[in-house]
């Protein structure tokens, strides 16, 4: 079943290069459907309450290295992995209705990119983990690449140019990430027989002096991929390059996998470094939600604007991972959803505000709400959900977040909630910009309806009904993750790390003599 | 049935309303929308009366019950259930909620007739009665917040309406941004009661608190400054206040219900329904008495020389709302209530005048331009005149009886309070003066050419379709109050409403008569019967006597009205010319509005701008990304000198680096 899932993308991807032009769109979008019914009927099978991995896939794959080939679901990849499945959905789709250029090959790297997805999600190996990571990178480039707007016109740099500068940063954090995790199945072998499965490196533990230095390449690879303040660089231009219905799933997905691995690999494997440097990411997560939110402030592409939000959501995230307690990371978790399943309608309203436009500057839209009530209706909800408005789903999961802060460290809730206001600001200008007020031209009073068609209505209706049934029930993914989310956090809270100050100085001496 | 199952009944008929009619906005005919909502808001109205039998059947201390749906958010220890709680001071809330939204309603079902977005506004106008309900029955602090937001939401959606008005939308913005400010007030006042009683529900933390917190201690006060925070937010207490005036740009309707009537008190019940931490932190309470002290001498200051007939009802809201925060403060805690009530009955019947005479100056709103409408239109001049003399505790009306319990109170509890009795007459003489000055100046005198023209010819003036304030083009075709505009005398459902509002402006206060029966007293003791403060009480002689100060200085002020703007109307103009400074001063609204911009809004947006100009641009885009690529060139640069063809190995080099420094890592480790 978990090994279905994985590979169905990627194998409809294949059958999709061989079929004719018109057909392979719609191939793809079945694809999609199958992974998600999937990823459905896995998720139905869940028993929820319970820690461990559950449908666990588990073969050696290279023995000599220790590497296997291992999958598992718990309540923290489960919803995540949901997300992942209908967020392809909604993006294939949305491109489906459209004409591409070389589909086959589009459609086929998007599915490669959902497998590849996926994986990072499900590995339950390190180095399948590390592979997955760096997996995923590459249909992405093809696709900013090949499919991407180029920007040289208005002075900014082409499409291949800006995903070569997202490459480079994404991969020296992906290549800082493969360092450590061979360094961390080599260390914690103790001269013994290799493994990279995580749990087992687990239970050998990781030495603390070892646990620095190791925790910042993952951090690197985790912080780039987010993206965080100061190695967010890449993003905009990134964000302004890439085609629309790819940015969908790349926006609401590709993120989490970076604050995902957090709470997958380095709070159980590094709970010492994690709770020494657990101010400093804490100091980040901070800069991200204020400066991503100053930046949301001030931006006219509306592109940008949902980028820059998407760095202060992000930045919620981590500080609710980092909080280092229970509720924090549930909220955690919660807010990654709720985060993918707002900022992709976001984007997919975005890609139809273009079309009806023609720009993607705030200053010259306006007014749609009079002649699209049913595309304004929709806007509001998603605009209200990514404000964390409470009574959305969203709401309780920065709720959670800014408790576990506000119990553990009272300073940064306090500085970190005035996000929220901020949010507030730059989520209603968004809205108010585009569907209030009127154009500064006249020039679309002619035109009598510029209402949301209907296939773009059906990308958009399950993802906004999915929004709606989470903020009735948002108990669904927290109880179901909290499990899961108690072990990994605990690993840190109850590993000794935080008594362990005092012996880890000593046996950093003990390293250095 | 229980109170409780009324009570989830009262919730869902609004909400069902609002979605319903939401959905069938391009099936259904305007009429078709405007009967669902009134109809919901009724239905919501009458389960509410069988909540109040079901509890009045109970004993007095039996009186409260939760109830949950379900667990909403309940892991790692926190317990949040969908759940709400009925007790006298919350079926209280909803009777006045349901039961004035009703009317403002049967009013806006003729008011908005001709208005292109009928559906959005019933639809807005249901969920918002829906949210304030939610507000006043949660059960515990998250869902007040949920609660609280929704209908600054709301409030938001109905401000910017007419939602191609430049205008509307900025103040749109400036309610909500000020509101979420309000919530996260709340939010951080939850975490902290949760950090200290482990629990969100009412009941918990009620019973908790004084076994927890010493009194006076600094987290409960805290807990009750950051409670104040929201309180002040939605209701327009210093130095929050500024959305309010601005909130009129909304329809009259809403500035009815929501900015007068119903929402802008929420920060009232939320300061009676958490008392019990309140008695705990007196200090608290008492920045609280003094916040509204302070805000309704200055609203009532700035009223007396607001020129636009809408602001200055607002600038009267906030100044009432002034009075009651002083009175669930100081822990008169059922008079100001009672005074929430009796407020919520004329001030929505003064909007709703307001609203007919505006339409018949066609969106005209400045009282300059305005005169003798009291000839052109009787109906309205005459419910006008029940709410102003109601406003201005004239006595016997119900403004008399309640505004007068509050500052009764205040001197039976002595010492300090005494300010607030001494203050609070004086601040009932300027709304004396405020109130009158509006009804002199709009009523009487030659018709201006509107009410000319209505009393020739018995239609409505239709003025050009500009924006009276900016000068816009407006645009009608969004539901611009268009071609047609309603006044009460030619519709008889606002005629209903406002003729049901004035009686009870008039006579509502009979419920509540020192000595004589005091219902509203009797019902709601149960809820503060925990409080030491309840235990004071005015005599019925001290009552009385405090009712005769009131009644005088309310006729002086009416007296002085009369005097400044029918007798002499010259004075008023040479005392703005002799006192210029201070007529500029309160004309500007005290500067509020420039004093915020220039301390908070600038900054924030010098910010934004110095993060994309400079920041981005230089550190981020200059030093990381350039440094980065720089390096990653160079090292192309000595990769190609070995191996001419390959161009870009980034890649290569970040994998021998990085191995490298692995290595290093290693090698230092073994």
């Amino acid at each position: 079943m978990i090994n279905a899932l994985l590979w169905v993308p990627l194998a409809f991807g294949f059958v999709g290069l061989f079929l004719p032009k018109r057909a392979v769109g719609w191939w793809a979008t079945a694809g999609a459907v199958a992974t998600l019914a999937i990823g459905v009927i896995m998720a139905f099978g869940f028993e929820s309450g319970a820690a461990g991995l559950q449908d666990t896939v588990n073969t050696t794959w290279i023995s000599g290295l220790g590497v296997d080939y291992s999958l598992g679901i718990d309540g923290l990849n489960l919803f995540l992995v949901l997300l992942t499945a209908l967020l392809w959905v909604g993006g294939i789709a949305f491109a489906a209705f459209r004409e591409q250029e070389r589909p086959q090959l589009f459609f086929f790297l998007m599915l490669a990119a959902e497998t590849a997805t996926l994986g990072s999600f499900l590995a339950q190996d390190l180095l399948l983990f590390v592979l997955f990571f760096d997996l995923m990178l590459v249909p992405f480039y093809f696709l900013f690449g090949g499919w991407g707007v180029d920007r040289s016109a208005e002075g900014g740099p082409t499409a291949p140019q800006a995903t070569l500068k997202m490459m480079i940063y994404t991969l020296i954090g992906s290549l800082l990430m493969l360092v450590g995790a061979i360094a961390t199945a080599i260390i914690s072998a103790h001269g013994g027989h290799i493994t990279f499965s995580i749990e087992a490196i687990q239970h050998q533990g990781v030495p603390v002096g070892s646990q620095r230095w190791i925790f910042w390449f993952f951090a690197a690879a985790f912080l780039v991929k987010m993206p965080a303040f100061l190695v967010h660089g890449w993003m905009p231009d990134a964000y302004k390059a890439a085609p629309l219905p790819v940015l969908v799933v790349f926006s609401g997905v590709l993120a989490k996998v970076g604050a995902y691995g957090f709470l997958r690999v380095v709070l159980p494997l590094f709970p010492a470094a994690t709770s020494q440097f657990q101010t400093v990411i804490l100091l980040v997560a901070l800069a991200s939600i204020l400066y991503g939110s100053v930046m949301a402030f001030t931006q006219t592409n509306i592109r940008l604007i949902a980028g820059y939000s998407s760095v202060a959501q992000l930045g919620f995230i981590t500080a609710g991972i980092f909080a280092l307690r229970a509720d924090g990371s549930d909220g955690a978790i919660l807010q990654m959803v709720n985060h993918g399943l707002v900022v992709a309608p976001l984007f997919i309203i975005i890609a139809i505000l273009v079309e009806r436009t023609g720009t993607e500057d705030l200053r010259s839209m306006g007014g749609m709400a009079m002649r699209a009530p049913v595309l304004a209706a929709v806007f509001l909800i998603v605009a209200l959900a990514t404000l964390a408005m409470p009574g959305s789903a969203n709401f309780i999961g920065e709720f959670y977040i800014l408790n576990g802060l506000f119990q553990s460290k009272i300073v940064f809730a306090f500085i970190a909630i005035s996000g929220v206001a901020m949010s507030a600001y730059y989520a209603l200008r968004l809205y108010i910009g585009t569907m209030h007020n009127r154009p500064p031209s006249q020039q679309n009073h002619g035109i009598a309806s510029r209402e949301i068609s209907l296939r773009d209505g059906i990308v958009l209706a399950p993802l906004v009904l999915c929004i709606l049934g989470l903020a009735l029930y948002p108990q669904l993914i927290l109880h179901r993750a909290d499990p899961s989310v108690q072990r990994s956090v605990s690993a840190v809270t109850e590993g000794g790390a935080p008594s362990s100050p005092s012996s880890s100085e000593s046996e950093e001496l003990a390293v250095t003599k | 049935m229980s109170a409780t199952a009324w009570a989830w009944l009262v919730l869902l008929f609004p909400l069902a309303g609002s979605i319903l009619i939401a959905l069938g906005f391009r099936r259904t005919s305007w009429r078709t929308a405007g009967i669902i909502g009134t109809a919901a808001i009724v239905l919501a109205f009458a389960c509410g009366i069988l909540a109040l039998v079901e509890l009045l059947g109970e004993s007095p201390d039996a009186r409260h019950h939760a109830s949950a749906l379900w667990e909403y958010a309940s892991v790692a220890g926190l317990q949040i259930k969908l759940g709400i709680y009925v007790d006298p001071l919350s079926v209280f809330m909803v009777l006045v909620v349901t039961g004035v939204s009703a009317l403002i309603h049967l009013y806006s079902f003729g008011y908005m007739q001709s208005d292109e977005g009928y559906h959005r506004f019933f639809s807005y106008l249901n969920f918002f009665v829906f949210s304030m309900l939610l507000l006043v029955l949660a059960g515990n602090f998250v869902l007040l917040i949920v609660g609280w937001a929704f209908v600054g939401f709301a409030s938001y959606a109905l401000i910017s309406y007419w939602y191609r008005r430049q205008t509307a939308t900025k103040a749109g913005m400036k309610a909500f941004v000020i509101n979420v400010i309000g919530d996260i007030g709340l939010v951080l006042a939850a975490f902290l009661i949760f950090q200290h009683l482990g629990t969100f529900e009412y009941t918990e933390v009620f019973a908790k608190a004084p076994h927890v917190f010493h009194s006076n201690e600094w987290s409960v006060t805290a807990i009750c400054l950051l409670l104040l925070v929201g309180a002040f937010a939605k209701s327009a207490q210093l130095p929050f206040h500024t959305w309010l005036p601005d909130a009129m740009e909304g329809p009259t309707p809403v500035s009815s219900l929501i900015h007068a009537a119903t929402m802008v008190t929420a920060g009232v019940y939320l300061i009676a329904r958490t008392h019990a931490l309140f008695v705990l932190a007196p200090t608290a309470a008492d920045i609280a008495a003094f916040v509204g002290l302070a805000t309704l001498l200055v609203a009532a200051s700035i009223a007396l020389v607001m020129t636009d007939l809408k602001r200055a009802i607002a600038y009267s809201t906030m100044s009432q709302i002034g009075y009651m925060v002083v009175g669930v403060s100081i822990g008169a805690y059922s008079a100001g209530m009672f005074h929430l009530m009796t407020h919520a009955f004329f001030k929505a019947l003064l909007f709703m005048a307001a609203g007919s005479i505006i339409a018949a100056m066609a969106n005209e709103q400045n009282i300059d331009k305005m005169s003798g409408f009291g000839k052109a239109m009787k109906f309205t001049s005459v419910t006008m005149l029940c709410g102003a003399l109601a406003l201005a505790a004239f006595p016997f009306t119900s403004g008399f009886f309640s505004k007068d319990e509050i500052l009764a109170y205040a001197t039976a509890r002595g010492g300090m309070y005494l300010i607030f009795t001494v203050l609070g007459y004086f601040g009932a003489l300027l709304t004396a003066i405020y109130t009158f000055r509006l009804i002199f100046r709009v009523l009487r005198g030659e018709p201006c050419a509107e009410a000319q023209e209505l009393i020739d010819t018995g239609h409505v003036h239709h003025a050009a379709p500009f924006n009276p304030a900016t000068g816009e083009e407006e645009d009608t075709e969004v539901g611009f109050p268009g071609p047609e505009h309603h006044i009460a005398e030619g519709s008889p459902p606002m005629k209903v409403a406002m003729g049901i509002l004035a009686f009870l402006a008039l006579f509502a206060g009979f419920i509540q008569v020192p000595g004589v029966d005091e219902t509203v007293t009797h019902f709601l003791d149960p809820v503060f019967a925990d409080s030491p403060l309840a235990a004071i009480h005015p005599t019925t002689a001290e009552a009385w006597v405090g009712l005769l100060i009131g009644g005088l200085i309310s006729l002086g002020g009416i007296g002085i009205a009369y005097w400044l703007y029918v007798v002499s109307p010259e004075t008023p103009r040479r005392l703005q010319q002799r006192f210029a400074a201070v007529h500029t001063f309160l004309y500007n609204k005290w500067y509020f509005d420039e004093a915020i911009d220039f301390l908070v809004v600038r900054p924030a947006l010098a910010i934004g701008r110095f993060a994309n100009r400079v920041f981005e641009r230089y550190v981020i885009d200059g030093a990381i990304t350039g440094g980065t690529e720089d390096t990653v060139d160079r090292a192309g640069g000595i990769v190609r000198t070995f191996q001419n063809g390959i161009v870009r190995t980034y890649g290569l080099f970040v994998v021998f680096g990085a191995v490298g420094l692995a290595l290093y890592f290693l090698i230092q480790q073994s």
